[in-house]
């Protein structure tokens, strides 16, 4: 049974207090849960790489601690946090729909309903976005730019890829502008979307995280019981 | 006679530039198939989009004269209130789509106007089903082909009923096959629903056999407006919009001009050689 969007983002807030509350090994144990939802919902090469991308940008972070004089304990710890919150976040896109998370961020949060669209809308043109890259760069290609020498060149010569790619972009997100007033976008667009209903499961997790956000009260009463 | 838009002594330019439509007096009758030609530059677009009032209301500009839609002034309205009497399809339909899955596309328009639920859903339904692409509600855009995407743009605007769908150079980007199985299903939404279409179309071909009436406009005015059959021999007259006449028309117009005769407004080739042959044209000329 999949959650209601508010439970996810609930869920994704609260992962990113716990990395600083609970110990570490409880930050492990989450760490060990996530991995094995994501990898639950789609087991493919592109979570993998996603996976593998965050984790070695985790390094990068324990890195650079090390290198600011941080000890590896310190560092690993931080880095194991890190990680743990970017992955819930991933954890959210990847069970629930964009739209849904947009809805509620409108619903529960109040986020005006500009910025939520542009969730959407980002999602939305992205596939858009690297097809016209790429006709864009075949078509400079044909008026000879050339993707060679050091980094610097390289850097400077592709501004005559940037700047057509971001004309196109900016003409896009007119004709954008435009079909969205003429669809009547605004308040209504979210107050009439179908509900997203909460169930027992919705309740439960909630719960839970209720418990958990609460550990050092009920740990400390506990103990001291 | 009943009229579904009026143009009304229209003057427009935008707000640096010269004037772009000068003078517009132009009724477009209801139930009509109307093909908007011209040169580059005549201002085809424009005069769409003012007829949905994106000119000069919401993209700004300077105007004089008015527009009647449906009876009633643009001046004022809402341009997503007029959008849900007359529809809009853009050049670049690709940008006009908003919504990450078909469903959501079509049903966005009706959302935002508080349609129930159910009517959203029934409405959304029928309108993929009329433009063929039956249960793809739940189809995300990038599983959808170009041609695909277009019918989908479509839908999202039949799904409001409107009563006029405007359509500006709708098979700009499209190969002669695809060209062919959009029109057609225009004619049929024509058909079908009494729906007047309005069509800015480079490519004149294409709409032979469906367009009722034509408009052409050269340098911001009309130079002829009305039913094919009386419009098609004023452009053949003009030098510079003769040759964006189809093909079977200059023939059609030629062949009136050299031999004096009055022929009828061929849809197809064969009409063209039975009207030639019945008329005692034998070895392309008309044998005494």
């Amino acid at each position: 049974m999949k959650l209601n969007a508010l439970t996810w983002i609930i869920v994704t807030l609260a992962v990113t207090a716990w990395v600083f509350i609970l110990p570490v090994e409880a930050v492990a144990t989450i760490l060990v849960l996530q991995l094995a939802l994501l990898l639950y919902i789609k087991r493919s090469k592109t979570m993998l790489a996603v996976i593998g991308g965050l984790g070695v940008f985790t390094g990068m972070m324990v890195l650079f601690q090390l290198l600011f004089g941080s000890s590896l304990e310190t560092s690993l710890i931080g880095g194991l946090r890190m990680l743990v919150m970017t992955l819930a976040f991933l954890c959210m896109l990847a069970t629930t729909r964009i739209q849904s998370i947009a809805k509620a961020l409108v619903d529960w949060f109040r986020l005006p309903v500009e910025y939520a669209f542009m969730l959407t809308t980002a999602l939305r043109f992205v596939p858009n976005f690297l097809e016209d890259s790429t006709v864009t760069l075949d078509a400079q290609s044909c008026r000879g730019y050339s993707n060679r020498g050091n980094a610097i060149k390289r850097m400077l010569s592709y501004l005559v890829v940037i700047r057509p790619l971001v004309m196109r972009a900016v003409a896009k997100s007119e004709t954008l502008a435009l079909s969205m007033e003429l669809k009547g976008f605004g308040q209504n667009t979210y107050k009439n979307m179908p509900k997203d209903p909460f169930h027992l499961i919705d309740f439960v997790v909630l719960l839970l995280v209720a418990v958990l956000s609460t550990y050092p009260f009920w740990i400390g009463r506990v103990m001291g019981g | 006679m009943e009229h579904v838009v009026v143009f009304d002594g229209f003057h427009f330019k935008y707000l640096r530039s010269g004037m772009v439509l000068k003078d517009i007096n132009l009724e477009i009758e209801k139930g009509s198939f109307t093909v908007i030609m011209g040169p580059s530059g005549a201002g085809k677009t424009t005069l769409c989009k003012c007829i949905t009032g994106i000119l000069p209301f919401y993209m700004g500009g300077d105007y004089a004269g008015d527009i009647r839609v449906l009876g009633e002034s643009t001046k004022g309205k809402k341009v997503s209130d007029l959008a849900m009497k007359v529809g809009l399809m853009l050049e670049d339909y690709e940008s006009q789509l908003v919504s990450l899955t078909a469903g959501e596309e079509v049903a966005f328009s009706l959302m935002n106007h508080g349609f129930p639920p159910e009517e959203v859903a029934e409405r959304t339904r029928k309108a993929l089903e009329d433009v063929g692409l039956p249960g793809r509600e739940s189809y995300q855009l990038d599983e959808l082909s170009g041609g695909q995407r277009q019918r989908l743009a479509l839908a999202s605007i039949l799904a409001v009923h409107p009563e006029v769908i405007v359509l500006d150079e709708p098979v700009s980007a499209m190969d002669p096959d695809g060209g062919e199985t959009l029109y057609k299903l225009l004619h049929k939404i024509h058909q079908e629903y009494g729906t007047t279409i309005v069509v800015v179309e480079h490519r004149v071909e294409y709409v032979i056999p469906y367009a009722t009436d034509m408009v052409a406009l050269k340098e911001g005015e009309i130079l002829a407006a009305g039913p094919c059959e009386r419009v098609v021999p004023e452009i053949y007259k003009d030098p510079v919009l003769r040759p964006l006449l189809p093909d079977l028309w200059r023939v059609k117009c030629r062949l009136e001009e050299r031999y004096g005769v009055s022929l009828g407004l061929w849809r197809k080739a064969a009409d063209a050689v039975d009207e030639l042959r019945r008329k005692g044209f034998e070895g392309g000329v008309l044998e005494e």
